[in-house]
Order: structure tokens, then C-alpha cells, then sequence
């Protein structure tokens, strides 16, 4: 893969906000640059999921700026936001995936949404579906799939309109050990073939084998950012870790990019 | 808006009506009877003003002359009658045909007239006033006129009858208003409130709309139309029930009348309207849209 030039897609800056019950955001300063991979890791109620959701600009920071793409928190209006929503993935610990709606019509919904042809909806749905393993059960509905199959259609999902970047709200949270591993190796799968992800989780001892950049949020601060070490040392870690081969192998037949380039 | 994103909205809607036939077809049942309580009410308040009407229309004016008149005096005050302000129809009575009418009225007992030896009815003119003159107040004062020309005996037209009828009426309509505003209220409010659960209910559907880049105006309408098809679906659902009211009640009340077409088309479209800002508002206030 030829190197990128390095851009940023998501950054925060001097960001505050007051999260009640005496917890708060403080001064968080934070970028992401295309296809990078990083985990913002933090105990559960250290605002990891409001950061995430003011950056997909669900909620305002009390001070501070939280520019992604063109846009900038300070000057979004309800009409700007659907453009936002459209640039950035978006992944949940509960999946939320629509009950009365097929795995294809979930997936589809996504598209239909910002106007694309059906001819076009089908194929790029067939794409991602095969692509996350899911396409034989197309038409069932969310319900009788497992939460490992549940997240990977909701991933399917938050890449159908090929977003910059991919927020993943522990998105293994409510997965066993299998679904999770199968979850990450997606997940790296994604952010192999461009895609950036910011992926939030309480789960520390998971994280730290990767050796991705790890951003941990402690007592509502950036207690430590440990950037992702050069090139090199990853591809030696990645050697290391079963989970990121496979992801590695798996990105031969990306979807991200090939079409947008 | 192209006509690919207008295509997809209508196939939102079906989908968000075909996926769940039952808690819509409750809804639609809900709002049915909450609105066929309303049209049941309207249907009846309608036999009311056309019997009040009907009955108040055949309130007759009676000019009773005196004995034995010439007849240009009879004929003079029959053209001034006529000539009054608010006088539809006069007709004069001669005292054989009183005495003929009388007769029918008694029916059987009319024996008891053959004893009379001559007729004791005076000659009369039926005064049949115009449809929106009928108040005791006009009745009154053309009676007091009339009594003082030359040639009439006495004037009648039921004063205390009318009169007393007149206020059971208008209490009658007070009390229709009253409950009328009541119900009209409490449907409007079922209908709010049913609507309000069926897009409270699609909250995920509507939260994934958003988080997946849908415009407000995308994530509405499909909303706003099942809402107005709802309301159009629900008030069918009324009229039909009301039809069979009607078919079986008109069997014991046989001069019942039935709504106007243009009153139950307006009736429909107003549901629909009713549907459609009920879902419009439901969003409005209780998922910030």
C-alpha cells in the first residue's frame, strides 16, 4: 500500500464539558489522522461515549472545538449535520440495529438515506455483507442472529456509505471472547483498507496487545497518548499478534478504497 | 428532494406499515372508536337541529276574523297580511273547512258535531311565516299588529307553547355544545396520544436514521404520511361503524337523518390532517426533530 499523506480527519481541541454528578472533561486535546487506528481507553464513566458522541456532534462541548472534515462543533446547524453523519461510522455496545427490518434492509437504510440509486444500494450492500461474512443471512432479521453477527451487520452498516472515519462505542462490550476477537479483526480489517477508527473501551489489557495508539482517558483527562510507533515496529507487533495477521491477510480485498480512488 | 428520495420515503412507510400489522391495526381500531364516538355525537346533534327546525316549521300563525265580513274586507286583509315582512304562505280558512278539519281531528267521537245546529268556528287565515323568522319574538309582534286591523277577531300562535319550546331548545343546544367540545377534546387527545406511541415505538428506527446521515425532512414525512393514512384509515373504520348504527337504529327512529357526503369527506380529511399533526408533533417534542 503506497504511503499516505498524513491528514487530519477528526481533531478536538481544548475541549471541556461538564458530564453532571461531579465528572467532567477537561482541556482534551485530540486528533486522528486518515487510516489511523486508535483506542481511547478510560473506566466506564470517564466520558469516553460523550466524547464520541460530540464528536459525531450528538451533544455540544461546553468549550472548545471539535472540528471532523469541514465541519466545526461551534458552527454545525441541524441542517449541516445529516453531511456529518454521512462522513463518520458509527458503532454501538447495543448494536441498534432496526427489529423489524432484514440485515439487508438494515444495511441498505443507511444508503437510502442519502439518496443513492437501488441498483447501486444492492451492490454495495451484496459487497460489505460478503465482505463481513453475513451475506447468506441477508434476509434474516436481527433477532435470530448472534450479538457477534448483530455487530458486524451494525459495522457493515457504519462503512455502507464509506465514511473517513469509524467511532466504535465498545462496541465488544456485549460480545464473548470469540465474537469480540471476530469484531476486532473486522474493525482492522476496515481501518487496513483506509478507514480510520476510533474505538472507545473500557477493556485495557485487551487493547495494549495491538499496538495501536492508545489514548487513555483518566479522571477527565488525556492521562497518557501513546502514539502509534513507527511503521515498522507495527508490521513486527503485528507479526506477534494472530488477530492483527489476519486482518492484515483479510485486507487484500478491502472495500474502503478501491472505488472511491 | 428528487423523486428517488420521495420513492424511498413512501418505502419507508410501507415498510414501517407492513412490519408491524398488529400494533398499527390497534392503533387504527383505538383511534376508530375514540372517533366514532365523535361522528355518533355529530349524527345526533344533527337529529336534534332537524327536529328542533322541523318542528319550529310547522308552527303556523292563526288570524281568526270576525263573524260575517264582506268579502273585499276579507280579501283586503288577506293582501296586507301577505304584504307583512317575513310571510311565506297565507291560506284562508273558511269556517266549513274548520268545521271539516275539526271533524277528521275528532275522528270517531265527530257525532257529538252533529248536534250543532249552526257553526260556531269563525272564518281564518293560516300564516305560514319564512323559515328564519320563526322566533316568538317576530310571531308576538306580527300578532299584536294584526289584532288591531279592522276585521280580525283574534290572533294565535301557541305564545306559551313556543315560547317554552324555544328555551328547551337552547338549553339543549348548550348542553350538545358543551359535550361536544368534551369529546372533541378527549378524541383529540386519543388520537394524539396513539400516534405519539406508534412514533415512540420507532424511536431505534428514527435514531439510526439520524446517526446514519437522514435529513429531518427524510426521517418525517414517512412519519407524517402513516400518521395522515392512520387517521384516514381510522375515521373509514368509524363511518362504517356509524353507517351500521345508523342502518340499525333508522329501523326504530325511522325519520332519522344520516351525514352529508361533504360532511363525511370533510370528516376524513380532517383525521387525516389530525394523524399527520399528530405524528409531526409527537417527533417535535419527544425526539427533538
Amino acid at each position: 500500500m503506497s504511503p499516505r499523506e498524513q491528514r487530519i480527519i477528526a481533531g478536538i481541541y481544548h475541549l471541556s464539558k461538564d458530564l453532571g454528578r461531579h465528572f467532567s472533561l477537561t482541556e482534551i486535546n485530540l486528533q486522528v489522522t486518515n487510516g489511523e487506528f486508535v483506542f481511547l481507553v478510560g473506566p466506564s464513566g470517564a466520558g469516553k461515549s460523550t466524547l464520541l458522541r460530540m464528536m459525531y456532534m450528538d451533544d455540544r462541548p461546553d468549550s472548545g472545538q471539535i472540528v471532523v472534515g469541514p465541519y466545526v462543533s461551534t458552527r454545525v446547524t441541524r441542517k449541516t449535520i445529516p453531511g456529518l453523519r454521512r462522513m463518520i461510522g458509527i458503532v454501538f455496545q447495543d448494536f441498534r440495529l432496526i427489529e423489524d427490518r432484514t440485515v439487508f434492509e438494515n444495511i441498505a437504510l443507511a444508503m437510502k438515506v442519502t439518496g443513492t440509486q437501488m441498483s447501486e444500494i444492492k451492490q454495495r450492500v451484496t459487497k460489505i455483507l460478503t465482505y463481513v461474512g453475513l451475506y447468506h443471512k441477508r434476509h434474516d432479521f436481527p433477532r435470530t442472529l448472534s450479538g457477534g453477527e448483530q455487530q458486524r451487520v451494525a459495522i457493515a452498516r457504519a462503512v455502507a456509505n464509506r465514511p473517513s472515519i469509524l467511532l466504535a462505542d465498545e462496541p465488544t462490550g456485549n460480545l464473548d471472547a470469540v465474537a469480540t476477537r471476530n469484531v476486532l479483526e473486522l474493525l482492522f480489517k476496515i481501518n487496513a483498507g483506509g478507514t480510520a477508527v476510533l474505538m472507545a473501551t473500557h477493556d485495557i489489557e485487551m487493547v495494549q496487545s495491538f499496538g495501536q495508539r492508545i489514548i487513555y482517558l483518566e479522571n477527565g483527562r488525556i492521562a497518557r497518548d501513546r502514539e502509534m510507533i513507527f511503521v515498522g515496529d507495527v508490521r513486527d507487533r503485528m507479526e506477534e499478534s494472530s488477530v492483527s495477521r489476519r486482518a492484515e491477510q483479510l485486507s487484500d480485498h478491502d472495500i474502503g478504497d478501491e472505488e472511491k480512488e | 428532494m428528487n423523486l428517488r428520495t420521495a420513492r424511498y420515503m413512501i418505502d419507508e412507510m410501507m415498510i414501517n406499515l407492513g412490519r408491524r400489522k398488529g400494533a398499527n391495526a390497534i392503533a387504527v381500531i383505538i383511534m376508530g372508536l375514540s372517533l366514532l364516538i365523535l361522528i355518533v355525537f355529530l349524527m345526533v346533534t344533527l337529529n336534534l337541529a332537524s327536529l328542533i327546525d322541523k318542528t319550529s316549521e310547522e308552527m303556523r300563525l292563526f288570524v281568526y276574523l270576525e263573524d260575517g265580513l264582506e268579502r273585499e274586507v276579507t280579501q283586503k286583509i288577506q293582501l296586507k297580511l301577505m304584504g307583512l315582512r317575513g310571510i311565506d304562505e297565507v291560506s284562508f280558512i273558511s269556517k266549513d273547512e274548520a268545521l271539516t278539519e275539526f271533524r277528521e281531528t275528532l275522528g270517531e267521537e265527530s257525532d257529538l258535531l252533529d248536534e250543532l245546529v249552526e257553526n260556531p268556528l269563525p272564518d281564518a287565515f293560516r300564516v305560514k311565516p319564512k323559515r328564519g323568522y320563526i322566533t316568538s319574538e317576530f310571531l308576538a309582534s306580527i300578532a299584536a299588529e294584526t289584532e288591531k286591523w279592522e276585521g280580525v277577531e283574534e290572533v294565535r300562535f301557541g305564545k306559551k307553547w313556543f315560547e317554552r319550546g324555544e328555551r328547551l331548545a337552547k338549553g339543549i343546544y348548550i348542553i350538545d355544545l358543551a359535550l361536544g367540545l368534551i369529546i372533541f377534546l378527549s378524541v383529540i387527545f386519543v388520537i394524539y396520544n396513539t400516534v405519539r406511541l406508534t412514533v415512540l415505538q420507532r424511536r431505534t428506527t428514527i435514531d439510526v436514521m439520524k446517526l446514519v446521515g437522514a435529513t429531518n425532512a427524510f426521517i418525517r414525512i414517512p412519519f407524517i404520511l402513516e400518521g395522515a393514512l392512520q387517521g384516514i384509515a381510522a375515521s373509514l373504520l368509524a363511518i362504517v361503524l356509524l353507517t351500521a348504527i345508523y342502518t340499525f337504529s333508522s329501523r326504530y327512529l325511522p325519520g332519522l337523518v344520516f351525514m352529508r357526503r361533504d360532511a363525511l369527506a370533510g370528516f376524513v380529511v380532517f383525521c387525516a390532517i389530525l394523524g399527520a399533526l399528530g405524528s409531526f408533533s409527537a417527533m417535535r417534542r419527544f425526539l427533538k426533530l
